[in-house]
C-alpha cells in the first residue's frame, strides 16, 4: 500500500522543507486567528447582522488546495462586500424575499458569497450536494432533480463545470429554473437598492441533509433558531482566543454548513478548509491543515473521517515528524454513531504527534435541530457505558439481568443539552422514562426547525407542539444523553445517511418489481460496520435467471444510490407486514438474521 | 504531446489491480460499480492513486461519467494531451 504522507513530503511538503520537520508554518496569505474586536457569541437578531459584525473583525475563511497548500483567503469584510453585490444582482434579476436559490455546495469562496448573498437578498439559500465518485451520473441528476422539485427555486447556481448536470436536473420544470455558473452570476448587472429587512422568525435557509434522496425533506431554519444554535455551539466548546476552525466537511451537510461555516461567521472565528473530495482522496491533508495552525484548533468529523486517517498512515512512517496535533483542542465527534474502538485507534496512532484523546468531544445533533442538541464537556474525551446487547434490542433491564447475557456494547456519553435545549426519553406509551431506561429521544428548544418546507404531513409526523421526535433511541444519565441507535430504518454508511426507501425505489424502477416486494435495511458486518441489505420477493424458479435478476438489482442500486448492497431473493409472500398492512423493515431484518426467512438458491 | 487511451490502459490496469478484491479479469469494459463493486471511499483512494501516477487532477464534473476502466483511460489520455 502506498504511504500517503510521504507524498506530502515530496510534493506539498516542498514548501516547508526549509523549516524543521513538523514545525507549523503560518502562511501570511491566510486571515489572522484573533478577531481583533470584542468577540460576540452569535447574539444577533439575524444572520445579516452576524455578517455585518464579523466584517468588522480581522477574521475570514481560507480555502486550501488538495495538498493543504496555496490558500485562497476571503476575509469577512470581503465576504460581506461580495455577498451584498451578489444580493444586488439577484434583486436586479427579480428575486423576491422568500424565493429559494439552489446552490451546489462546493467548498469555495464562490459558494460562501452566494449563500450569504442570497440571505442579504431575503431569499432562502438551499445548499445541494456535489457528485462524489466514478459513475452514478443518473443517480446524481435524479437526486438534484428531486431536491429542486422539493424546494422549487427561482434560480440554481453551481460551479461552471457542473451547470450541465444541474440544467439536466432542472429540465421539464413547468416554471423553469435558471441555471447559472458562479461566473455567470458574478457577471449579472448590479443595481443599487435597499436590502429587505429580515426578522428573527423569518426562515434563513433550507437544509437537505436529512431525509431520503428520493423523498427529500427541506428543513426550515429561522434566524432565531440558527443563532441560538450557534451561540450554543460557542458556549459548548468554550470558544476562546487562539481558536481556529478547520474543516473538510461538505457545506451541504449540517455539520459542515452550520458547524464550520455559519458558526465561524457568527462567532468571528477564522476557518481553514479543504474540499470534501480532496479529503476523500488525501485524508491526511486534514491533519496537515491542523498541524500548520499555531493556536488551538476546533475540528469535527464523523467516525469514518478519523477511521480513514488512522488506516492511511503506515506503521513505519514517523507520525511525530509529519504532524503536530498537540493543539487540537476540540476534536468533535458526531453525525453518525460514534465508535469508541475507532477513536481509540486514531488516538493511539496519532499520540506521537501530540494528539490528546481528551480532545475528543462527542456530541449529538440533527438537521431538524439546526445542528447540535447536546455536547460533552471539552477536555473529557470519550466516556462510555457498557450496556447489555439484549437491552439494546429492546428487552427490559430486568429481563436482560435475568438472562445473564454477557455480550455488552459500549455506548458513548454525548453530553448535556446546549443552553435552552431540553431532552426527554419516552417509552412506547409516551411516558417519561427514568435515567438508564432506553426509549425514544425527544427534544425541544430554540433551535428546533419550524418544519419541513411545504410538507405538513412529514412535519406533523415528527413535530408535536414544541417537541420533536428524533426517531433516535437512547437513555439519559445525570442529564447527559447516551444514543444507542439512530432513526431505526436509517442506514449510515461512511457517515452518510441512506434511507431504505431510496434502495427500494431504485429496484421498483426495474420492470417486474413493485413496492411491497422489497425490503431494505442495514446489517452489521463481522467487522462491526454497517452494510445495506435488501430482500426481494421473486417468482422465478430458474437459478440462472435468478442470478441475472440479482445482478441486475445490484447494478441498479449501485447506480441510483452509489452503494454496494447485499441482495437476497426470497419466495413470494415471505416479507412481513405490520397490522396496518405496511411492510415492516425491522421485522424483515430480524427474520432474515434469525434464519426464519431463507433466501432462494441462485446459480453461481 | 499526445497520449492515447491504448497507451494509458495497460498501466492503468496495473494501478487498479490492488483494488480488484474479487480477482476478476480487468479490461476496458470493466465497470467500477458493477464489476469491481468499489464503495465510494475506495473509489476516491483509487482516484488519488491515478492522479498521483499521471500527475493530473480528475475534475469533479468528469467523475460521474466515468463508468468503466476504458472511460478513465480515455479521460486520462485527454487530460494528458492538453
Amino acid at each position: 500500500m502506498r504511504i500517503d504522507h510521504d507524498q506530502f513530503d515530496q510534493r506539498a511538503g516542498a514548501e516547508v522543507s526549509d523549516v524543521p520537520a513538523g514545525a507549523p508554518v503560518q502562511d501570511d496569505m491566510t486571515t489572522p486567528t484573533s478577531p481583533g474586536i470584542e468577540r460576540r457569541f452569535a447574539d444577533f437578531d439575524t444572520l445579516q447582522d452576524a455578517v455585518d459584525y464579523a466584517a468588522t473583525s480581522a477574521c475570514g475563511l481560507n480555502f486550501f488546495d488538495a495538498r493543504a497548500a496555496n490558500p485562497r483567503a476571503l476575509t469577512f469584510r470581503q465576504l460581506k462586500e461580495e455577498a451584498q453585490a451578489f444580493a444586488r444582482r439577484m434583486i436586479a434579476r427579480g428575486i423576491q424575499p422568500g424565493d429559494r436559490i439552489a446552490l451546489i455546495a462546493e467548498t469555495s469562496p464562490e459558494f460562501a458569497v452566494a449563500f450569504f448573498g442570497s440571505v442579504y437578498a431575503g431569499a432562502l439559500p438551499v445548499p445541494l450536494p456535489l457528485p462524489t465518485s466514478f459513475g452514478g451520473r443518473g443517480g446524481y441528476v435524479e437526486q438534484i432533480r428531486n431536491q429542486l422539485t422539493s424546494c422549487d427555486p427561482r434560480l440554481a447556481v453551481a460551479p461552471g463545470a457542473l451547470t450541465e448536470f444541474v440544467a439536466e436536473a432542472a429540465e421539464h420544470f413547468g416554471r423553469g429554473i435558471d441555471v447559472l455558473g458562479w461566473e455567470d452570476a458574478a457577471a449579472l448587472p448590479e443595481k443599487p437598492c435597499d436590502f429587505p429587512t429580515a426578522g428573527p422568525d423569518d426562515i434563513a435557509y433550507l437544509q437537505y441533509s436529512s431525509g431520503s434522496t428520493r423523498f427529500p425533506h427541506g428543513v426550515e431554519i429561522t434566524h432565531r433558531a440558527l443563532l441560538a444554535n450557534l451561540n450554543g455551539h460557542a458556549v459548548g466548546v468554550g470558544l476562546r482566543e487562539g481558536d481556529r476552525c478547520i474543516s473538510w466537511l461538505p457545506f451541504y451537510h449540517d455539520m459542515g454548513l452550520v458547524g464550520c461555516l455559519l458558526s465561524p461567521v457568527a462567532n468571528q472565528t477564522s476557518a481553514d478548509y479543504i474540499a470534501t473530495d480532496d479529503f476523500a482522496r488525501r485524508p491526511l491533508s486534514w491533519l496537515k491543515l491542523i498541524s500548520r495552525h499555531e493556536g488551538t484548533s476546533l475540528s469535527y468529523s464523523p467516525t469514518f473521517g478519523y477511521d480513514i486517517c488512522a488506516r492511511r498512515i503506515s506503521s513505519q512512517s514517523s507520525v511525530a515528524e509529519t504532524f503536530d496535533l498537540s493543539r487540537w483542542r476540540v476534536a468533535g465527534n458526531g453525525a453518525d454513531m460514534i465508535r469508541p474502538s475507532v477513536m481509540e485507534s486514531f488516538a493511539k496512532t496519532f499520540a506521537p504527534a501530540g494528539f490528546d484523546a481528551g480532545a475528543f468531544t462527542p456530541s449529538y445533533g440533527l438537521a431538524e435541530a439546526t445542528l447540535a442538541v447536546t455536547i460533552s464537556e471539552p477536555g473529557t474525551g470519550i466516556e462510555t457505558d457498557l450496556v447489555d446487547e439484549r437491552r439494546l434490542a429492546g428487552e427490559s433491564r430486568a429481563d436482560a439481568a435475568a438472562n445473564g447475557d454477557l455480550r455488552k456494547r459500549r455506548i458513548v456519553n454525548c453530553g448535556r443539552p446546549l443552553p435552552g435545549m431540553r431532552v426527554e426519553v419516552r417509552g412506547a406509551d409516551d411516558s417519561l422514562l427514568p435515567d438508564g431506561e432506553i426509549g425514544r429521544v425527544l427534544i425541544a428548544g430554540p433551535s428546533i426547525m419550524t418544519g419541513y418546507f411545504r410538507d405538513p404531513e412529514a412535519t406533523a409526523a415528527c413535530l408535536d407542539g414544541e417537541w420533536l421526535d428524533t426517531g433516535d433511541m437512547g437513555y439519559l444519565k445525570d442529564g447527559a444523553i447516551f444514543i444507542v441507535g439512530r432513526a431505526k430504518d436509517m442506514i449510515i454508511i461512511n457517515g452518510k445517511n441512506h434511507w431504505p426507501q431510496d434502495i427500494e425505489w431504485a429496484i421498483e424502477q426495474l420492470a417486474g418489481f413493485k413496492a411491497g416486494d422489497i425490503a431494505a435495511f442495514a446489517i452489521t458486518t463481522p467487522q462491526g460496520e454497517e452494510s445495506p441489505a435488501v430482500l426481494v420477493q421473486c417468482r422465478t424458479s430458474d437459478p440462472a435467471e435468478r442470478a441475472r435478476i440479482r445482478d441486475q438489482i445490484k447494478a441498479k442500486v449501485k447506480e441510483m444510490t452509489g452503494m454496494s448492497c447485499v441482495v437476497e431473493l426470497v419466495p413470494p409472500r415471505t416479507l412481513p407486514r405490520t397490522s396496518s398492512g405496511k411492510l415492516s423493515r425491522s421485522k424483515a431484518r430480524s427474520l432474515y438474521l434469525s434464519g426464519e426467512i431463507q433466501p432462494l438458491q441462485v446459480a453461481a | 504531446m499526445t497520449t492515447t487511451k491504448e497507451e494509458v490502459l495497460p498501466r492503468l490496469i496495473d494501478i487498479i489491480q490492488p483494488f480488484n478484491k474479487k480477482d476478476i479479469e480487468l479490461t476496458a469494459a470493466t465497470s467500477f460499480a458493477n464489476d469491481l463493486e468499489l464503495d465510494s471511499l475506495t473509489v476516491m483512494d483509487l482516484v488519488a492513486e491515478i492522479e498521483d501516477e499521471y500527475d493530473i487532477i480528475l475534475p469533479v464534473n468528469m467523475l460521474p461519467d466515468l463508468e468503466t476502466i476504458g472511460d478513465v483511460a480515455s479521460a486520462v489520455a485527454e487530460i494528458k494531451s492538453k
